[in-house]
């Protein structure tokens, strides 16, 4: 992602995860040098209603990991988020769930 | 100069110079023009209205690649039969996005109610997907580099030309996006 403005995250602030064993897909968004992080992190707050800090974590997560499991959920779900993300710019791709992302 | 936009009570609200529209408006025309399926709409009424595409195929040009990705991580018949059913539609909901903003152009004032700025956001972010495909921008070095380029006195060849156009369209996201976030904190 492209840095403009560093922003503030919580690495301490706990998340919770949508996940379960029992519904194995997730959305995983993928790294890009062009999308802002400022941006990323609104797509994520507007789009999936999360936190700022669930936001940024998730957001720094991609940067600096190269991607990011940011949603779990039964599979049709999940493709309709990657076209969402899609919508908005983001590179989203939909995967069986294994571990974390 | 353009101005960064504002958050305010009626809207985020932008200064654009008209040089800097005509420059927008051209983007975003050329960014519709790569989007625009080379194809009609499916014959079959139904398909049509569902949007369905069987005849679809992975762009061959990697800026429309980049604006329609693939959706299934190695599975090409996956992503293939994705994008059948996606592809028309997420094709014309960009289309939108970009006419909208191409409209607020025309405009005297620019006043983005929270609806308008989404829209903004997303015409602006496809631009800088395209561009930076043609500036070959592939890592956070090739990003770097191409930020590096920040004079217009320089503008003597395509390369250092669009990426002045990149670094004007990214400072303008960015300004666009800090106030759609300010936004987004005063209503929650």
């Amino acid at each position: 992602m492209s840095v403009s403005t560093a922003p503030e995250t919580d690495r301490d602030q706990s998340t919770h995860e949508l996940s379960s064993p029992d519904i194995p897909w997730e959305l995983i968004i993928w790294n890009d040098p062009v999308n802002l992080m400022s941006y990323v992190s609104y797509v994520f707050q507007s789009y999936f209603g999360y936190s700022e800090a669930k936001a940024a974590e998730l957001m720094m997560q991609v940067h600096t990991e190269g991607k990011s499991a940011v949603a779990h959920g039964a599979k049709e779900k999940m493709e309709a988020h990657a076209v969402a993300m899609h919508g908005f710019g983001l590179w989203a791709t939909v995967q069986k769930g294994g571990g974390r992302g | 100069m353009a101005k960064a936009f504002n958050p305010g009570r009626r809207g985020i609200t932008g200064f654009l110079e008209p040089a800097e529209r005509d420059l927008l408006r051209k983007l975003f025309d050329d960014i519709i023009t790569i989007l625009e399926p080379s194809r009609p709409a499916h014959e079959d009424p139904l398909a049509a209205l569902i949007g369905l595409d069987m005849d679809v195929a992975v762009p061959t040009d990697p800026a429309l690649l980049r604006l329609l990705p693939d959706a299934v991580m190695g599975d090409a018949d996956a992503s293939l039969e994705f994008r059948q059913l996606t592809e028309r539609s997420l094709r014309e909901s960009k289309i939108g996005a970009l006419r909208a903003a191409t409209l607020d152009l025309d405009k005297d004032k620019l006043v983005l109610d929270a609806e308008a700025a989404g829209l903004w956001s997303r015409a602006l972010n496809d631009v800088r997907l395209v561009l930076a495909q043609r500036l070959e921008i592939r890592d956070e070095g090739d990003a770097e580099r191409v930020h590096q380029v920040q004079d217009w006195g320089e503008a003597d060849d395509v390369e250092s030309y669009l990426s002045l156009v990149y670094n004007f369209v990214s400072w303008l996201q960015e300004s666009l996006v800090q106030a759609m976030l300010a936004g987004l904190k005063s209503s929650s």
